[in-house]
């Protein structure tokens, strides 16, 4: 165990892990967005900014992707922190003037408009729902795109072929821009356009998952053939 | 949200706020409710328990099962302590004590200390608008005490106070709708959620504790000890309240209705009866009486559905 300091207080952390987590296991508030647990860390909002005091000098650093070191002292919430993390979510406001989740920080850092001009875009191109995809699902059907101010997230080439529509960006996207639709007959993934039909269960006959993603999973953990024919209710 | 169920699944925070160890009965739906509202709301939140099963049940002296700051209250104040600590939190934040910053207040009791002993304390706060999530976890009737009718145990369930026998057939009243009182208030958000469809119930307690102003949902949590039903059940008989139609899954938003679980074509309930032991007194004539207020109760719902405009 590696011993540090936030906010003045004592705290441990395991060899390799980084500051955030960390510091969200001890109840220290740091607001973030492209941060999950279970994938690793990318440091794309930049919104988890610390102050980081090693051997007398003092930088600042997004704590998702710090390692925790012996003897650091982490600082979350100072002058300096706080400006920068307000000018972050101007910023990331004005490009999604929209979405809820940065409404509400916005309004938390007492944010009321930005000062940028306003731009109608939708993602904050964090980059957690491609490394869901990739390291979670694994069926890498998503990436970033083109580069500078025209980056992208979606498929490669725009052609969504490898996607299960499993939802999983779906649900993790922190800013709720992947939508899916559903209907008896087919499940759509709204931004990835990516629509699969169907597969209905043998015994109750309501349809329960897309039969690409069945396939998917069947080859994937080696199921018998009919393995997948039933919905998991009726196999129960 | 409930389809998610095949990689969303891994991607729930691992971190429990609502320890192991407690020492609820097994199969316990209410132990997995509240670990699932504790996983939504994650670390900031401030927990107000009425005594009830979820008292007991984690925190034997000098034990605790949750991680997170928790009061317990009386049977019928959470509520009033849980307006309270948002007051309070509120004046402190105001005079600059703390840093500004958004804590959630819940409220958490069961159907007793919310449709029989708590509902003035609950009405109260609702009507007073504060900003707090309020749970009912109703497993339909006083289970820690051994198993006493309430006012939201259904019609017809044998319990240690409504016996079934001769004279009367178990309980003799309808269940109190508590989630539609909650709605009459008129406050801005009111669901009704079980833990047998887990994401479901995340998902509203996520959107109930960031409405502002108050929050009410209602969930069923199955109860093997009190409804003599198997331990391995508790989900499928979850699944199975809601597929009869019995507990419908909904949302009242602003005072517009969506059924969350939407059912073509609702089950018989005699499916759900048949594996409780509360109910196996019950006649065919009493079934069907029971079966044609579920199908207008519901048919009721898809109206308000409908009226409202929340399709």
């Amino acid at each position: 165990m590696i011993e540090f300091t936030i906010d003045g207080v004592g705290v441990e952390g395991e060899e390799g892990s980084n500051v955030l987590p960390v510091a969200l296991e001890n109840g220290f508030e740091i607001p973030h967005l492209c941060y999950h647990d279970e994938v690793s860390p990318y440091g794309a909002c930049r919104l988890c900014l610390v102050e980081v005091e090693r051997g007398g000098r003092r930088r600042m650093t997004a704590s998702c992707t710090y390692p925790v070191q012996e003897g650091i002292q982490v600082f979350t919430d100072t002058e300096k922190v706080r400006k920068a993390r307000r000018m972050i979510i101007e910023l990331l406001l004005a490009r999604c003037p929209d979405r809820e989740t940065l409404q509400e920080l916005a309004s938390q850092m007492g944010i009321e408009k930005p000062r940028f001009e306003l731009r109608e875009e939708e993602c904050i191109l964090c980059g957690l729902c491609e490394r869901v995809c990739r390291e979670v699902v694994g069926a890498n059907a998503i990436s970033f795109f083109s580069r500078g101010h025209k980056r992208e997230m979606g498929p490669p080439f725009r052609d969504p072929k490898v996607c299960i529509a499993c939802g999983a960006c779906v649900y993790v996207c922190p800013v709720d821009c992947i939508k899916m639709e559903e209907t008896k007959e087919e499940r759509t993934i709204v931004r990835w356009e990516r629509t699969l039909p169907m597969k209905k269960c043998k015994t109750c006959g309501q349809s329960f998952a897309p039969w690409f993603q069945l396939e998917y999973i069947k080859e994937k953990v080696k199921l018998p053939k009919d393995f997948l024919d039933v919905c998991p209710d009726c196999r129960g | 949200m409930e389809k998610l169920n095949v990689y969303a699944a891994k991607l729930v925070p691992k971190n429990e706020n609502f320890g192991q160890g407690h020492r609820a009965c097994q199969g316990c739906a209410e132990a997995l409710a509240v670990r699932l509202a504790g996983k939504a709301l994650g670390k900031s939140v401030i927990t107000v328990s009425a005594t009830g099963c979820m008292e007991v049940v984690s925190t034997p002296f000098p034990y605790t099962s949750w991680n997170v700051p928790w009061i317990h209250v009386a049977f019928e104040n959470a509520a009033a302590v849980a307006s309270g600590v948002e007051s309070g939190l509120k004046a402190l934040m105001r005079k600059g004590r703390m840093p500004q910053r958004k804590i959630f207040v819940l409220a958490l009791a069961g159907d007793g200390g919310t449709s029989d002993i708590g509902v003035q304390a609950i009405s109260g706060a609702l009507e007073r608008g504060h900003d707090f999530l309020y749970i009912c976890t109703d497993n339909e009737a006083y289970m820690n005490t051994g198993i006493q009718r309430s006012s939201a145990t259904p019609w017809g369930a044998s319990t240690t106070t409504s016996p079934a026998g001769k004279v009367i057939p178990g309980q003799a009243t309808w269940k109190k709708n508590m989630a539609a009182i909650a709605a009459a208030h008129d406050i801005p958000y009111v669901a009704t959620a079980c833990p047998s469809y887990p994401f479901d119930l995340m998902e509203k307690v996520k959107k109930g504790a960031r409405v502002h102003g108050p929050a009410y949902i209602h969930v069923l949590a199955v109860c093997p000890t009190g409804w003599r039903s198997a331990p391995d059940l508790s989900i499928r008989l979850g699944r199975l309240a809601v597929e009869t139609g019995i507990f419908p899954l909904y949302e009242v938003i602003d005072g517009k209705y969506k059924i969350s679980i939407d059912l073509p074509k609702l089950r018989p309930v005699e499916d759900y009866f048949r594996l409780q032991g509360r109910f196996r007194h019950l006649t065919k004539d009493m079934i069907e009486k029971i079966q044609e207020r579920v199908t207008r109760e519901y048919e009721k719902l898809k109206m308000q559905e409908r009226m409202t405009g929340g399709e």
